[in-house]
């Protein structure tokens, strides 16, 4: 039986994630990457149009990934969060790197991010 | 395991879950993932055959079991220990550090993934992975490949 507060893998919520690398740059074994691209997004009435950031990959490599949750604790939007999914065996090495729809697959249901204490849950990746 | 001695798996063990499967591991406990095969099996997650009464088994595979840092001084050994081990035999890479070297992938003494030396057949993530992980990583064995695939590539010297 897994506890819901098991460090299992880390999920990622995509519409939470505003590229802003923090986790890339902590992770002690750089095993995330992340693409991103501006757009200019124009809302009337505005002076000007605002620039944002557009997630393009996300991408962890659980065969380097420590699950040390240095990136889970520092992300200030709470893109990323534990799941107790655990059965993440792969046969190659290759299908150890997880992209935004594996890594948004695993994220915690609102049961187990209760029990955690973990804002996961909250928005579930699907709202976007 | 020693540098110099290999010894045959001793012990068989039946799978939690997977009633058919039965695995002999070797398993080259370099550093402190070896310490969750442990508790697989204190916590009843790999039951050792003749502990309890188990059924026939229909499918036998002999596991290389690499859990842990393969350092240049130990990859020799761990080369020997997979050529040592009988038919049919499988490679279970067990954590970051066997998978790609994890937390030491710019240690200049430390192979970046042990499938580098031997064909690993299954790679199981975590740092260390949980007896949960391992137990999935060689149900996997018996689902996909089948304990027929080390004739894949026999890499040893």
């Amino acid at each position: 039986m897994i506890p819901g507060e098991a460090h299992g893998t880390i999920a990622l919520s995509a519409s939470a994630c505003t590229s802003c690398m923090i986790c890339v740059r902590e992770c002690p074994t750089w095993c995330i990457e992340l693409d991103s691209h501006t757009e200019q997004v124009s809302e009337p009435g505005a002076r000007r149009p605002k620039t944002v950031n557009v997630l393009d990959a996300f991408r962890i490599d659980f065969g380097l990934c420590m699950y040390c949750g240095i990136c889970v604790d520092l992300c200030p939007f709470d893109a990323l969060a534990w799941s107790p999914e655990h059965d993440l065996a792969s046969t190659t090495a290759a299908g150890l790197v997880h992209g935004i729809e594996e890594l948004e697959s695993t994220w915690p249901s609102a049961d187990c991010a209760a029990e955690a204490g973990t804002p996961g849950g909250d928005g579930s990746p699907s709202d976007s | 395991m020693t540098l110099h001695s290999i010894p045959a798996p001793e012990r068989k063990y039946r799978v939690a879950g997977h009633p058919d499967l039965r695995v002999a591991i070797l398993d080259v406990g370099l550093a402190c993932c070896a310490l969750e095969v442990g508790a697989a099996i204190t916590a009843g997650l790999l039951v050792p055959e003749g502990s309890v009464d188990t059924g026939p088994a229909t499918s036998e595979v002999s596991v290389l079991l690499i859990s842990g840092t393969v350092t240049d001084a130990l990859a020799p050994a761990v080369i020997r220990a997979w050529g040592a081990l009988a038919e049919p035999r499988l490679a279970v890479s067990f954590g970051a550090c066997a998978n790609t070297g994890g937390p030491y992938w710019d240690a200049p003494t430390v192979t970046k993934g042990i499938d580098q030396l031997i064909p690993i057949s299954v790679y199981i993530p975590g740092c260390p992975p949980r007896p949960e992980a391992l137990i999935a990583g060689l149900a996997r064995l018996a689902s996909t490949d089948g304990p027929c695939q080390s004739e894949r590539g026999d890499e040893s010297p």
